[in-house]
């Protein structure tokens, strides 16, 4: 063979004037290395271990450079004496892969031996080097060994794996046991840090996960040099009183990994003829053929598909990155073993979890303090929470004892149940990954949710995409939780949405499962990944709604990239088109922050500034359109066929002409924001609207309060609301006010209960709700209720300084004009602007009211006597407005 | 040889390129870029914030094409990427001395 890996076995090339008068001449030497190289790869393409095959190697190495050395020093007429040969890093391990490096250390005794020393090495290296070999050499004295190289720890590092070759052997014991013995021990805390490091950087160059499409078996995470640093750090510590512990059954899954690995390196060296690591879709299919690392004789006789044959290759990658992390996370601890510490609880008396909860942060890691409560699922589930909360994440040993759990159903369990507001709860929190990471690692994932199973290390080939399908679908909720702390320029726009999105936990929920389809038999993967949600849907009890804006998203997860890459944005039919099949700003923010995060997770350079861009003016002019255009169509009752019939059926058999009379004319936005089932709680309040003519219904939700109100329209009626809300010091934060064709008006209003007036004193509700409707009715006044507010509240200075805006818009309603106004937000500030329009005859057709920190951004559609405003009134009500705001 | 730059909207890129692959065009690099002619940015307003878009979204095809071929192409693109719209984009053409594979170091035309 004559390649760039072997320059010498080309005869023209052979120096064989050097080896004159050696015994064996390289003319012989060659051709028997060679043959033996062939026949150790003979030998593993019938079927022989990683083990063997890297053991043969080495063994041809070492007796190859043993006989040069001495025919060198012969041919010199020199002694050994003062120069060792030293095998360093896999080959000082007897590891050594078929296109590898020889790492080899010339020792000298002293400088002198050095210079003496030079001409004779150089001849070594050079013969080794054409007889196939790479030799990649270093030479210290003793003395220099002494010095810890601090810009180059990966030398040290590979004299821990030293292995006495030839020459000095006495040197080479000096130098184990006097010369290093301090030095080793000083520079512990500075290996160890630099083991951390170096892995930390090889790691992050690979983005950080095992799952990639064309992963490299020896440097990507999950490779061998993982655990060729599990090692390392070992070793290094093991030299303390308290060493790195594993379970025999850890030990052995571990050696099986680096079994499995070791074979794949060997393959993809003799394959690609050179030191190649990466496992190519093409040598992935040629692995799978020949079931490459399963050497079960049953199981080698399985045939397996490339995917799943990788799967069997994430599995063993994934041990051996669970080691090296665990380990560089580890303080050690002398400790009585999992299965003692379970089991003198289980039989025994159980002792108390103690005042605290079972699990503590200690150096920025979620602990254990007390692993047999993690027998109760429920406390396994509260640490991810926590994670999902906090953003801390459990540490390698926290899932460790959780897995040591898992696997031993032996060991009393209870609460295995995980029901949807468990799982809601981690999703909708700030660093839901954190928890799903751990989740996916313990398997409890496919647990809760057996629908991602399909994707579970799924290699899905085409050249766009870098990782396998389940790691694509977790890097999508990771790069929406870092927008909390944009990392980049494009990411600074999302910022806001991902703050302000409402029911953050479907979106993450939509993202799970939106690439589950690739996992079916289906034609289009969308088809499946809806599928995948109605079981899902279906087991966890999700709601109508939920599911129903699950299923949009996933439906839809990639119209709006299509969107922006293939229609111009800036047509204003483009836009209409996609808003209508968007129909709510809701649906708009999440579907935005999906397709930033689809896009971001398919490779590092997917979502470029200039498509970052493109998403954003595409949302902006989406949402844009929604506020301006709000008013432009009205329902048509009759038209509404489904509808209907469904809330004249959920209403208990209403006469649709009943209900047609209470939908006609509501904006088209009042059908998009509601649900068929809202829709008829509001018919039934309608109805009683004879009885009573001020109707309300205050519900509880997240962290807020959601109030409908109904009653006939009347002059002030949305400040007088606002009046109450801020009278009872409830701060507003969203509103909306719809009225129909017959003049009947809808106003929903959502607040936070600033003093937990209604929260901690459930009798006030029913008091707050009448006294409610009286202040609407006329017949309480609500000036005393404003008094006993404004002395009750000592005004505080607002934190950041608003400047106050205000913007007419003529062009964007038919009917209407616009009144944008933003400014510092306060209590009362929706009652002070609706008392000055209502006493300047405007009326508010539709009303958007929300909040962004402390900035009040309102949307008011005005009208006088049902046309626009005048341009004088414009003036005279932005006169008004100004001073009063400012 | 000519080379060709075209600066297209990018909602027309997949029929330009389809298009081009019609006529035996496959090869061409394409850049997303940005900026403006005489087609201005604009300003938009989301949720009171003023928004600016100064420099449009377009790409950029470039290719290098045999003398023949040249004008072809140049109609192709015309008849695809136009809208009638101002931000169409535009054409360059320039002449271009020596092509040079760098595998082979094969020179000319055959190197296209």
């Amino acid at each position: 063979m004559t390649t760039a890996a072997h320059p010498g076995l080309d005869p023209a090339n052979r120096p064989e004037k050097i080896m004159q008068g050696s015994l064996t001449p390289l003319s012989v030497l060659g051709p028997q290395a060679e043959d033996e190289r062939q026949r150790i790869r003979k030998k593993f393409e019938a079927g022989g271990s990683a083990q063997e095959t890297l053991n043969a190697l080495c063994e041809l190495a070492d007796r190859i450079a043993l006989q040069i050395f001495g025919e060198v020093l012969r041919v010199h007429n020199a002694a050994p004496q003062g120069l060792g040969l030293v095998a360093l890093g896999g080959y000082g391990r007897r590891l050594l892969f078929p296109y590898s490096d020889l790492d080899i250390l010339f020792l000298f005794g002293n400088e002198k031996a050095e210079t003496d020393f030079r001409p004779l090495i150089a001849e070594f290296s050079r013969t080794l080097w054409d007889l196939g070999f790479r030799v990649s050499s270093a030479g210290r004295t003793l003395e220099e060994c002494k010095r810890i190289e601090e810009d180059n720890a990966e030398f040290h590092l590979a004299l821990l794996d030293r292995r006495f070759l030839a020459g000095d052997e006495e040197l080479f014991e000096r130098l184990t046991k006097k010369v290093l013995l301090g030095p080793e021990k000083q520079a512990r805390p500075f290996m160890l840090a630099e083991v951390t490091k170096l892995t930390r950087e090889r790691h992050a160059r690979y983005g950080n996960t095992i799952y990639h499409l064309e992963p490299n078996v020896k440097d990507a995470p999950g490779g061998l040099r993982d655990y060729q640093a599990a090692a390392w750090l070992r070793q290094i510590v093991n030299g303390q009183k308290e060493g790195l512990k594993n379970t025999a059954g850890e030990e052995e899954l571990a050696a099986n990994a680096v079994d499995f690995l070791s074979a794949i390196r060997c393959f993809l060296h003799y394959s690609n003829a050179r030191n190649d690591n990466t496992l190519t879709y093409e040598l992935q299919s040629a692995a799978a053929e020949r079931s490459l690392g399963v050497f079960d004789g049953s199981a080698r006789n399985v045939k397996r598909s490339p995917e799943e044959w990788m799967r069997l290759y994430f599995r063993q990658a994934r041990v051996l990155n669970r080691l090296l992390l665990r380990y560089i996370e580890q303080r050690p601890a002398a400790q009585p073993s999992f299965r003692k510490r379970l089991l003198s609880v289980a039989r025994g008396p159980r002792s108390e979890i103690g005042k605290g909860k079972p699990f503590a942060v200690r150096d920025g890691l979620l602990e254990v303090v007390d692993e047999p409560a993690l027998s109760d699922r429920q406390v396994t589930f509260a640490l991810f929470t926590e994670a999902a909360r906090t953003g801390v994440p459990l540490s390698r040993e926290a899932e460790r004892a959780i897995a040591y759990i898992l696997k031993h159903p032996e060991l009393p369990q209870k609460n295995t149940q995980v029901n949807w507001a468990t799982l809601r709860e981690i999703l909708s929190s700030d660093y839901p990954s954190m928890a799903l990471r751990s989740m996916q690692r313990l398997s409890l994932l496919i647990d809760v949710l057996p629908e991602f199973k399909v994707i579970d290390s799924l290699v899905v080939r085409d050249f766009y995409h870098r990782y396998t399908v389940d790691e694509h679908s977790l890097r999508t909720i990771e790069h929406l939780q870092e927008l909390a702390e944009p990392p980049d320029e494009r990411a600074a726009h999302f910022r806001q949405l991902w703050k302000t999105v409402e029911r953050r936990d479907l979106l993450i929920l939509a993202l799970l499962l939106h690439d589950v389809g690739k996992g079916m038999a289906v034609e289009n993967h969308v088809t499946g990944s809806l599928e995948a949600l109605e079981s899902a849907a279906t087991r966890l009890r999700l709601s109508e709604y939920e599911t129903a804006e699950v299923h949009f998203l996933i439906e839809h997860h990639l119209d709006m990239s299509a969107t922006v890459q293939r229609r111009d944005i800036f047509d204003p039919g483009t836009v209409s088109v996609f808003a209508d099949t968007v129909a709510t700003q809701e649906r708009l923010q999440r579907l935005c922050l999906m397709t930033y995060a689809d896009i971001h997770a398919v490779n590092p350079e997917a979502l470029t500034p200039w498509k970052a861009e493109m998403l954003w003016q595409l949302f902006v002019a989406t949402s844009n359109h929604f506020s301006r255009t709000l008013d432009r169509d009205r329902l048509h009752a009759s038209d509404e066929v489904s509808l209907l019939e469904e809330v004249s059926r959920q209403a208990g058999g209403a006469s649709k002409a009943e209900v047609e009379r209470f939908l006609e004319g509501f904006p088209r936005r009042y059908r998009s924001v509601h649900t068929a089932a809202e829709i008829t709680a509001h018919f039934l309040l309608y109805r009683k609207l004879g009885t009573e003519p001020v109707q309300t219904e205050l519900s509880a939700r997240h962290h807020s309060f959601s109030l409908t109100l109904l009653t006939a329209d009347r002059p002030a009626l949305f400040a007088t609301i606002s009046g109450v809300l801020a009278g009872w010091g409830m701060n507003i934060v969203k509103a909306d006010a719809f009225a129909n064709a017959a003049g009947v008006v809808l106003d929903t209003f959502q607040f936070i209960d600033l003093h937990h007036t209604l929260e901690l004193n459930p009798s006030e509700i029913e008091r707050f709700q009448k006294g409610l409707a009286d202040v609407v009715n006329g017949k309480a006044p609500l000036e005393p209720l404003l008094k006993a507010r404004e002395s009750a509240s000592r005004a505080r200075p607002p934190k950041v300084a608003v400047e106050t805006r205000l913007n007419y818009d003529d062009t964007s309603s038919a009917q209407s004009t616009l009144l944008e106004i933003m400014a510092q937000d306060r209590p009362g500030l929706l009652y002070d602007i609706g008392s000055a329009l209502a006493r300047l005859g405007c009326n508010i057709d539709v009303a958007l009211i929300d909040t962004e920190g402390q900035k009040a951004i309102d949307v008011f559609y005005l009208t006088e006597r049902g046309k626009k405003l005048s341009l004088p009134k414009q003036e005279l009500l932005r006169e008004v407005l100004q001073s009063m705001l400012t | 040889m000519m080379k060709i730059e075209a600066i297209i909207q990018p909602s027309r890129f997949e029929s330009v390129k389809d298009a081009l692959r019609e006529i035996g065009i496959e090869g061409m690099t394409v850049t997303e870029v940005r900026g403006h002619g005489r087609q201005k940015g604009h300003t938009e307003v989301y949720r009171g914030r003023e928004y600016t878009v100064d420099l449009l979204p377009k790409l950029k095809l470039e290719m290098v094409l045999p003398d023949p071929l040249v004008q072809r192409a140049v109609d192709t693109i015309l008849k695809t990427a136009k809208t009638g719209k101002i931000g169409d984009g535009k054409i360059f053409l320039s002449r271009v001395e020596e092509a040079i594979r760098i595998r082979n170091e094969e020179r000319g035309e055959n190197a296209l």
